[in-house]
């Protein structure tokens, strides 16, 4: 929010991911990722389906248990601590605590259907962090003016568009002040003419300096947004780097092949 | 033109009420009782649920007329003396009460998980996704089950007159068997049940298709 | 619980029987309103139109009056028009008079569920419209609905109880008999509630095969 105050502080770990290892079943998705987000930088993930993004995206506010490794936000240890050598999961309370500054988007947007527009962004600050309603309400709009949704406050999702919908799911995630934001494939689901408005939305929020790790298929997004590009493939990341190193000259086939797949259908 | 059933109207609509009132007790605290144990196999441990499951699992599988004459022989035995009526309303209380909870845990597990999802990113914790989230979305998902159920329940309530409690079957019995007009009576009677039916059967459809949300 | 095996082991005699002429009621009563359904949603696909009305009426006004009174109609009804039935023939009767109307209305909407085309397609093979029903439709339509169907029976089951009512030696007036001749408690009940938890469960694991069978073959 504060482009200067926040270059002070860049360089500060935000999120920390080490040797992550996530089986479902007898099945290993997540094969030993390690991921380090700093203060006000843009990660995009790239990969094809299957490649296990989401579920590495998931284990970061713990929606996903994990076998192995450590995960931090702000230097909290995500789902499970580690004393004297034992790994314990961590209270319900703790984690609860620990999502309060982790935002997550989904592509399925995910509104409270039985609350308002305005009701479901000011939900997080009133409910969970006891703020009170007329600060929450004020928050509420100004966040909903952002994301060009605060004409639509008295509606209920159900009456939205998807694209609509998926603002007001930022500026609910947003009305949190999370110190990181994850989005999961939140264009997927949109109409293509819907994509755009949200997208621009994403962007804006990159160049106000937040946190954001986003999982995405759009090339464009990834190439002029990113401040690092991550190719994962197999439960693994493949490449990492700049998106104009990495994604104009892959090391891998796999990655070329990847980019090579997708360009071809987004400019 | 049908003089028996004209005569004795006034006293068949005094059964109807006895009817509805048993109804009406039957079906509020069946309601409570049923969504209360409902919710708490919800946010409960593995005993209590396997225990919910159990009550469920049984009272489903009787006939209500067996819980109904269960309830009258045993409250006496439990050294309670209870009069055909309590003792029916009792039972019954407990009958719906487990198809109530039955409905309420589907319509609990009918809440989409991506709402648990956005709930706990919010940092929500279980009592409050619960209270906030889950319930509300449920209770309107329940509405027309539990419309359904009462209308089961509005019928089984003549069942009582078996049993030996006073309501409209049983003033039709009585009047049958002192005028043996059969028919005028019985039809005219399920006239009676239909009027106080067919409202709620016509909301409970109109009701499923208006309240489901769509995600 | 050694009181209430002694009590269960002294009267299980009466309980079998008991027993039995439920299970005979209900195995008289459910084909019979399966029947009935059936005949129930001829008007509607033969596209009689007054017919369908009068059904549509019979189906509203059934399902929305006591089993338990239709059942007296027909038992003290009948005889006054010099009709002697049993009341097992009375009670079968009405059981399948109701149950006949739920689960015509069972079928008519999985008919409903069934897409136009599948219509279409019956005609398009050149089949006339008697023959997509029976041939293309109905069978369909049954498959889809059986859940329903089997849930639908499983009520029938229960509400044999209610002839006991009419005087039909059943596991409830078995009950109840027991406990007003016999000096038995209350525990006769539970014994009736238990043979009636064991009818309603093995009825509902055999649907639960049949449904899982007809999902393999046709889903
Ligand atoms: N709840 C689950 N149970 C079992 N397997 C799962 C579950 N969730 C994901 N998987 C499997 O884990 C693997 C990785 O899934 P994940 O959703 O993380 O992939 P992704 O990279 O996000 O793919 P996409 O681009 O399709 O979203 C897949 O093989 C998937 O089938
Ligand atoms: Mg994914």
């Amino acid at each position: 929010m504060n482009p200067a105050a926040d270059l002070a502080s860049r360089g500060e770990e935000i999120v920390a991911i080490n040797g992550l290892r996530k089986s479902f079943g007898a099945i290993e998705v997540l094969k030993g990722i390690d991921i380090s987000v700093k203060r006000g930088e843009v990660v995009v993930v790239l990969g094809p389906s299957g490649s296990g993004k989401s579920t590495m995206l998931r284990c970061v506010n713990f929606l996903e248990t994990f076998e192995q490794g450590a995960i931090t936000v702000n230097g909290r240890p995500v789902g499970y601590k580690t004393t004297g050598g034992v790994r314990k999961p961590v209270s319900e309370l703790e984690n609860a605590r620990l999502r309060e500054h982790v935002g997550m988007v989904f592509q399925s947007y995910n509104l409270f259907p039985h609350r308002t527009v305005l009701q479901n962004v000011m939900m997080g600050p009133v409910k969970v962090k006891g703020m009170n309603a007329a600060k929450a309400r004020d928050l509420a709009m100004r966040l909903l003016g952002k994301v060009g949704m605060d004409h639509k406050a008295d509606a209920y999702p159900g009456r939205l568009s998807g694209g609509q919908q998926q603002r007001v799911a930022i500026a609910r995630a947003l009305a949190m002040e999370p110190s990181v934001m994850l989005f999961d494939e939140v264009t997927s689901a949109l109409d293509p003419e819907l994509v755009g408005e949200v997208l621009k939305v994403m962007r804006e929020l990159a160049e106000e300096g937040m946190t954001m790790i986003v999982v995405t298929h759009e090339m464009g997004f990834a190439r002029s947004v990113a401040d690092r590009v991550i190719f994962m493939d197999g439960g693994v990341v493949v490449e990492a780097g700049p998106p104009a190193d990495i994604m104009a000259n892959p090391k891998t086939d796999r990655f070329r092949g990847f980019l090579s797949r997708h360009l071809s259908e987004d400019g | 033109m049908f003089p028996v059933l004209q005569s004795s109207l006034p006293y068949l609509l005094q059964g109807a009420v006895y009817t509805i009132v048993l109804s009406a007790i039957v079906v509020v605290f069946g309601t409570i009782l049923g969504v209360g144990v409902g919710v708490l196999a919800a946010v409960g441990g593995k005993a209590l649920r396997a225990a919910v499951t159990a009550y469920i699992f049984v009272f489903r599988g009787i006939p209500v007329l067996v819980v109904m004459f269960l309830g009258f022989y045993s409250f006496p035995a439990m050294g309670l003396r209870l009069d055909a009526y309590t003792a029916v309303a009792v039972s019954m209380i407990v009958y719906v009460a487990a198809f109530v909870a039955e409905a309420t845990r589907g319509a609990i597990a009918a809440v989409p998980a991506g709402q648990l999802e956005a709930a706990k990113s919010l940092g929500m914790r279980k009592g409050m996704m619960m209270r906030e989230i889950i319930l509300p979305q449920a209770m309107r998902l329940l509405i027309a089950p539990v419309l359904n159920i009462s209308l089961m329940a509005i019928k089984q309530t003549s069942y009582a007159s078996i049993v030996g409690a006073w309501e409209l079957s049983f003033a039709a019995r009585e009047v049958v068997e002192r005028t043996l007009a059969a028919f005028q009576i019985f039809l005219g009677v399920m006239i009676i049940y239909f009027v106080i039916c067919y409202p709620l059967s016509l909301a409970a459809r109109a009701l499923e298709k208006r309240l489901a949300f769509d995600h | 619980m050694e009181a209430f095996i002694v009590f269960f082991t002294r009267y299980l005699p009466a309980f079998a029987d008991g027993f039995l002429i439920t299970t005979w009621v209900a195995a008289l009563a459910a084909p019979t309103a399966m029947i009935w359904a059936l005949v129930l949603i001829i008007p509607r696909l033969a596209r009689w139109k007054w017919l369908t009305r009068l059904v549509d009426g019979y189906v509203e006004i059934m399902r929305n009056s006591p089993l338990l009174v239709q059942m007296y109609l027909l038992y003290f009804g009948l005889p006054l028009l010099g009709i002697f039935w049993s009341s097992i023939v009375c009670g079968v009767i009405a059981i399948a008079l109701q149950h006949g109307a739920f689960l015509s209305e069972i079928l008519r909407s999985g008919i409903q569920s069934l897409s136009q085309r599948q219509w279409e397609a019956g005609s398009a093979i050149g089949l006339r419209r008697s023959a997509v029903i029976r041939l293309v439709i109905l069978p369909q339509a049954f498959i889809r609905v059986l859940p329903a169907l089997g849930n639908q029976l499983i009520v029938l089951v229960k509400d044999t109880s209610l002839v006991s009512a009419i005087g039909v030696m059943d596991l409830t007036l078995t009950g109840k008999v027991t406990i007003e001749r016999s000096g038995a408690s209350f525990e006769a009940f539970i014994a009736v509630a238990m043979f009636y938890l064991v009818l309603t469960t093995v009825l509902g694991l055999a649907l639960r095969v049949v449904e899982v069978r007809a999902a393999r073959r046709y889903g």
